[in-house]
């Protein structure tokens, strides 16, 4: 396993700087592809872009486990960050036709919120995330697997001190711990919150069966709830505190880099408004919230480069980061960047 | 595209990707010259009232995938309606003028007829991060405009009248009246201060949310799922940090945003029918409700007729009122019956 470079402030910044060329690349195939009648397009070209075949359960189920996994992560965060505890074991077990096994979670602690209304956000975002994961285990019923190991500490080793350490946010070698303040708290919500986005974003046209697919819009819209509430209390308190801006900024960067080429993340920091189809708006100063290219569509991310970001490791592996032994699912290896 | 490639491990995800996209963009060109100035369009969108035109010979013969295709379409436009709606709202909010033109013409095969917008004005935003917000999301929804018709293509509807007016008449007052946010005959002015505009944007914002939540799982194209997916979810960032600000003036110096966001929240929930479809933004005693959820931590869903029924502001079976006076455009344009 590589682990990602520490003192990666050069690399980074070379790659960010390939980045930008990246995205207008994007935007080009996005106008290219989609610029002439894109669903007119489709009945001549049905065979080859594909309407909605028969359902596939089989990959569906594939495909709502590997999101349990990641449903798992994030519940366990806020579950431990609100609570002191977990989910309860129940929440954890594999379903009998699962021959996976439960993995423990490592590190993860209650934070003392200073802000009462962070702690009303956690909590909220707690309780909804425990419901997602009992939700997504009731609809795999047997299938469901179960929580793989978890790595939520923070000490020196742990996967967020390493996401912190490679975004600059603490020094080389210095733990990052996420239940120290409100604004750790707040950044390690952020490392999350997007990338979970995004792989629901891309998982929208692989899911078969219609019941699932509306399971999957409604999963989809509740993380993007989630993520813009993170942003949000971010740029504002980024307002008086600069720091939150530029290190969520670096994040975004770090997940940029590790996931590989495409462009498919942006940090929150203010910037000017440019090549709107209305004149009115370009050059005005604009937050950003959404992590979105010009063309408003949100980012997403196959299973494979989610991967990358969770293992913290651009290369192609099974394990790592926040998921020490891997996912507990089909796919357990990142994409090779 | 089988299911399962994706799941596949595969350490050259990277190149098959791009090849996915070399690919797609191989089909889709070839599939527009097939198409030409597609007779299929024009014999089947919009109004139902087209011509048949001396190309309808070359017309293919029937298949599913046309029907998707047609399903499809219907489906845009329904939603582009609600992005010319939200377009103008925040683009006048933030530069005091609409969408130009070509932003808002109907498409060369289809035959809906252009409405004007009614009311708008430029607000003077009082919290710079504010004024941020709503550029941003401005910028978006021009975007989505855009993204839609482009995709639509020579379907596109053309925007249908759309009432954002201020005054006491005005759709934003009635739904504010609906809502006991101000007495009945009184004006909500959405363009009057940065808490009117947040409420404004709170009334449309959440609603399409469920508007794509409910759509989704009806569109057949894969290539077209990926795009709504991605409009969806940001939509639902917007919406999100429309409620996060809210929630944050509410709590900290306005308390009235709250109630008033619970009572918009009421109102839309009372025109869609009896079934819980909304919800405003305070929680629990120790909780904040950003997200609008079921039980289940799934995003509350609307079908078309019940976006339709709020954005009519009429729990009845109609076809226009509102924030779109004469309807919206295309064959998705009937509230439910509630």
């Amino acid at each position: 396993m590589t682990d990602l470079p520490q003192d990666s402030g050069a690399q980074l910044l070379e790659r960010l700087e390939a980045g930008a060329e990246r995205r207008s690349e994007r935007r080009e195939f996005f106008r290219t592809a989609l610029g002439a009648g894109a669903i007119a397009a489709v009945g001549a070209a049905a065979v080859t872009l594909g309407s909605r075949a028969m359902a596939d359960t089989t990959s569906d189920t594939n495909l709502l486990n590997i999101l349990l996994n990641f449903e798992y992560l994030e519940a366990q965060f806020y579950a431990f960050a609100v609570t002191g505890a977990g989910l309860p074991s129940a929440q954890l077990a594999p379903g009998s036709a699962s021959t996976t096994t439960v993995g423990a979670v490592t590190g993860g602690k209650q934070v003392s919120f200073t802000d009462p209304l962070v702690a009303k956000y956690a909590r909220e975002i707690a309780n909804e995330k425990a419901a997602q994961v009992a939700f997504l285990r009731a609809t795999l019923g047997t299938a469901v697997v179960a929580q793989p190991a978890i790595d939520i500490g923070s000490t020196a080793t742990s996967a967020f001190s390493v996401a912190m350490r490679a975004a600059n946010v603490v020094a080389s070698g210095v733990a990052f711990d996420p239940y120290a303040s409100d604004e750790n708290f707040l950044l390690s919500a952020f490392f999350m919150e997007d990338v979970v986005v995004t792989a629901y974003k891309a998982a929208a046209q692989l899911i078969s069966t219609p019941a699932y697919r509306d399971a999957g819009a409604g999963l989809l819209a509740a993380h993007a709830y989630h993520a813009a509430l993170i942003r949000t209390v971010l740029y504002t308190k980024g307002a008086t505190t600069a720091a939150l801006r530029t290190q969520a900024d670096a994040i975004s960067a770090v997940r940029d880099t590790l996931d590989g080429t495409t462009k498919d993340d942006v940090g929150i920091s203010p910037a000017a408004i440019a090549n709107s189809q209305l004149a009115a708006l370009n050059g005005l100063t604009a937050s950003n919230i959404v992590p979105a290219g010009t063309d408003g569509i949100a980012y997403g991310r196959l299973v494979a480069n989610v991967l990358n970001i969770f293992y913290l490791n651009s290369l192609a592996v099974t394990k790592g980061g926040f998921y020490p032994n891997g996912l507990n699912a089909t796919v357990v290896t990142s994409a090779a960047n | 595209m089988n299911d399962s490639d994706i799941l596949v491990p595969a350490p050259d995800a990277k190149e098959r990707r791009r090849a996915g996209r070399r690919h797609f963009l191989r089909s889709a060109s070839v599939a527009t010259l097939a198409f030409g100035g597609s007779a299929l369009l024009s014999a089947c969108g919009g109004s139902g009232t087209s011509t048949p035109s001396a190309t309808d010979s070359s017309t293919p013969t029937p298949s599913p995938s046309s029907t998707d295709t047609l399903n499809d379409q219907d489906s845009f436009n329904f939603l582009l309606n609600l992005a010319y709606l939200q377009a103008q709202f925040y683009t006048v909010a933030v530069t005091g003028a609409g969408l130009p033109n070509a932003l808002i013409a109907k498409g060369d095969g289809n035959q809906t007829v252009q409405g004007a917008v009614t009311g708008g004005r430029q607000v003077t935003f009082t919290d710079p991060l504010v004024a941020q917000y709503a550029r941003e999301i401005a910028a978006d929804k021009v975007a989505h405009v855009a993204f839609l018709r482009s995709a639509l293509g020579a379907a596109t509807v053309a925007q249908p009248a759309i009432n954002i007016d201020g005054s006491a008449s005005g759709a934003f007052s009635a739904l504010a009246q609906a809502a006991t946010v101000v007495a009945a005959g009184a004006a909500f002015d959405p363009y009057a201060s940065d808490e009117n505009f947040l409420l404004a944007a709170f009334m449309l914002e959440d609603v399409v949310v469920t508007a794509y939540t409910g759509r989704q799982s009806t569109i057949a194209t894969t290539l077209l799922i990926d795009a709504a997916a991605g409009i969806h979810a940001t939509t639902s960032y917007h919406a999100g940090l429309i409620r996060t600000v809210l929630y944050a003036k509410g709590s900290v110096s306005t308390p009235s945003l709250l109630t008033n966001a619970g009572l918009i929240s009421n109102a839309r929930d009372a025109f869609d029918g009896s079934t819980d479809l909304d919800q405003g933004i305070v929680g629990d005693s120790v909780t904040s409700n950003i997200s609008p959820l079921d039980s289940n931590g799934l995003a509350l869903a609307r079908t078309a007729g019940q976006v339709l029924n709020v954005l009519y502001l009429n729990k009845n079976a109609v076809v226009g009122g509102g924030f779109f006076p004469g309807g919206v455009n295309g064959n998705i344009k009937t509230s439910a019956a509630n």
